[in-house]
């Protein structure tokens, strides 16, 4: 390998170790950020699912003796397990806070790069990459916590495979989001309410892809549409791998519907990204 | 020659590492109504306006040569820097550097540039500046060596050896803006645009980095484009000035010609004792002998530009037609400066032999 092509994954991996000193110089802010993050929302789904399955339960009094009550095809151990998948999934995925690209346009922060030989995206690849790497870890630590601490209600994986194919799905699905993410900081070139377009996408991204409610238990035509999304893909379908709901073949559909979304993400990326070179005025330099 | 068009006597030369032919940047901006009713009709339509930031620019920089560029708040230096650096795309004209299209250059032309901007941080801020080095490093493909020994002289001549391991962020202005140096020289560009390297810094840190310039200048056959309020930077650092104003060339000369022709003049400042009556007529008359000026009053004050030749005979004189309370002199401010050189470029001749130098 020569030396030029060699220097472009060193530089990767010097973006990776640069991106991860700068998330840990701060310890409380590492625990918010990389530990606590995502945490909160399946705790209120809990919640709120305990109280609709008690009401429905309730309701059924005539059901047979044993029977356990389904909400949209879900029976209330299914969503605690479903709960329990959100918590490790919704950790691998890149969040809307995680890119601060936006300032450093508006600003004109990103000019020092433009002068360097280096592709800038480079640096925010080397943050995904932190970003996944790092959550990796807190991912599997707080599977085994949750594993010691509830062995009976939590989710087991049913197969080795069944985990690859999943994490694989949720890593695909975050690199979208980072894509996703990367554009709308990139309209930063021509606007500057960016802060409020990431909050919705989080949310949309969110919402579609099963982070406060399943996919699958929502109504049938919205999970016809949301099923070909690559956040149904991200979020709720992994963890329908996880728990043997979805097999191989559901597996190898949604990488493909996946990674052609990929596909036109970066392109659109590129497009903006170019198109916004273009506009950029370097504020102050 | 006219100062607006001093550059043509480099339009010979073969080596050019830098160049502006017409370069024309404008800015679209939005203007807004006052009151109520012009924030509704901004709200529905705006009315934008265009805004010339630069207006037909020419400009040679051969290979080796230190320009100063200088000009008043908005002039357009900046832009220019912007766009010869390939930051920005010019609206009209075009732009080259090392022969290339600035906006579309490669790996292999950005990896010969470098540029420091004093008041934006080019190092990465959370890292200690030896990580961010490290960092450059690797970007522009640096060997081993060479990275520990330019580190090791530069860090040195800028007096900061002791620093290299403390967060950027706790360093002060003066120590960063050495690191900002340090950092942009690693890779020991042909090309080097410093906007403003010494903004804010006190005395003992511009001198420090004025000499590691000098220095580097003296040493190698960089070429710098330095931009700077402060004359001092450019006289000491520059052989050859370019004067922008409202986005066009101009002067266009070598130092010593500016400094003949116009750094020669000082600028008095009087103050005069609050409630002194002044007899403008006997003022006007007293000045005129000297071939001085009033360019400036405020409450209790005026300023008056004469010959640096005359200083001596002006003194005296204002005392005798003032009520005088205290008095300063400086040279000639540079937005002064400025105009006249304007003026006189658009009156007639008086530019001065275009480039020069270098």
């Amino acid at each position: 390998m020569s030396a030029a092509a060699a220097r472009g994954p060193l530089l990767l991996l010097r973006m990776v170790a640069y991106e991860f000193r700068k998330r840990i110089q701060f310890r409380a802010g590492f625990v918010v950020r990389e530990v606590l993050n995502g945490t909160v929302e399946p705790l209120v789904m809990l919640f709120v699912y305990t109280a609709l399955y008690g009401s429905a339960a309730s309701l059924a009094e005539g059901a047979a003796e044993g029977e356990e009550v389904a909400l949209g095809g879900w029976t209330y151990r299914e969503i605690i397990q479903y709960v329990a998948g959100l918590v490790v999934v919704r950790k691998l995925v890149f969040h809307n806070r995680a890119l601060d690209l936006a300032p450093e346009i508006f600003e004109g922060r990103v000019t020092k790069y433009l002068v360097m030989p280096f592709r800038f995206f480079v640096l925010l690849q080397g943050r995904f990459l932190q970003f996944t790497l790092m959550q990796l870890a807190v991912a599997t630590l707080a599977w085994c916590i949750g594993f010691a601490l509830a062995p009976e209600v939590w989710l087991v994986p049913v197969s080795a495979a069944a985990t690859l194919q999943a994490v694989t799905l949720v890593l695909m699905g975050s690199y979208c989001c980072f894509l996703v993410f990367f554009i709308l900081n990139a309209m930063a070139f021509w606007l500057d309410v960016i802060w409020s377009l990431l909050v919705m996408a989080w949310f949309v991204i969110g919402f579609t892809g099963g982070a406060l409610v399943p996919v699958s238990q929502m109504p049938e035509g919205m999970y016809e549409v949301l099923s070909y999304g690559f956040p149904y893909w991200m979020i709720t379908a992994p963890i329908e791998l996880l728990m043997g709901r979805l097999g191989a073949g559901d597996f190898l559909h949604g990488a493909a519907l996946v990674g052609g979304q990929l596909l036109a993400l970066d392109l659109l990326r590129r497009w903006v990204w170019r198109r916004g070179l273009a506009r950029y005025v370097g504020a102050g330099m | 020659m006219s100062a607006r068009s001093g550059t043509g006597q480099h339009a010979t030369g073969v080596d050019a590492v830098l160049e502006a032919r017409g370069v024309r940047k404008v800015f679209r901006t939005f203007e807004r109504a006052p009151g109520l009713r012009g924030l509704i009709k901004n709200f529905v339509a705006r009315d934008h306006v265009d805004i010339a930031a630069l207006d037909g620019v020419d400009l040679r920089v051969e290979r080796g040569e230190s320009v100063g560029l200088i000009g008043a708040n908005g002039a357009g230096k900046t832009t220019l820097v912007k766009i010869l650096a390939g930051i920005v795309p010019a609206s009209s004209g075009e732009a080259r550097l090392l022969g290339r299209d600035s906006f579309d250059l490669r790996d292999a032309e950005k990896r010969r540039l470098a540029l420091v901007m004093g008041q934006k941080s080019q190092l990465w801020w959370d890292l200690p500046p030896i990580d961010s080095f490290r960092l450059l490093k690797e970007i522009y493909g640096v060997g081993d060596v060479d990275f520990s020994e330019r580190l090791g002289r530069f860090s040195s001549m800028l007096e900061v050896e002791d620093r290299l391991k403390i967060q950027l962020r706790q360093l002060s202005l003066g120590q960063r803006m050495k690191m900002e140096i340090i950092g942009a020289f690693l890779h020991s560009p042909e090309v080097v645009f410093l906007d403003e390297p010494t903004i804010g810094l006190d005395l003992i840190s511009r001198e420090t980095i004025r000499r590691f310039l000098i220095g580097l200048a003296e040493d190698r056959a960089a070429t710098f484009v330095l931009t700077s309020h402060d004359l001092e930077d450019i006289e000491e650092t520059c052989r050859r000035i370019v004067v922008l104003d409202q986005g066009k060339v101009a002067f266009d000369g070598g130092l010593t010609d500016l400094s003949r022709r116009v750094t020669g003049k000082r600028a008095v400042e009087v103050h005069v004792h609050p409630g002194a009556r002044i007899d403008e007529g006997a003022l006007a008359a007293g000045l005129s002998g000297l071939g001085a000026e009033v360019s400036g009053r405020s409450a209790g004050s005026l300023t008056v530009l004469v010959s640096a030749d005359r200083l001596a005979a002006l003194v005296p004189r204002l005392f005798s037609l003032l009520d005088v309370k205290d008095l300063s002199v400086e040279r000639q401010p540079l937005e002064h400066l400025i105009r006249e050189i304007y003026r006189r470029g658009v009156d007639g001749p008086a530019g001065g032999p275009a480039g020069g130098p270098g």
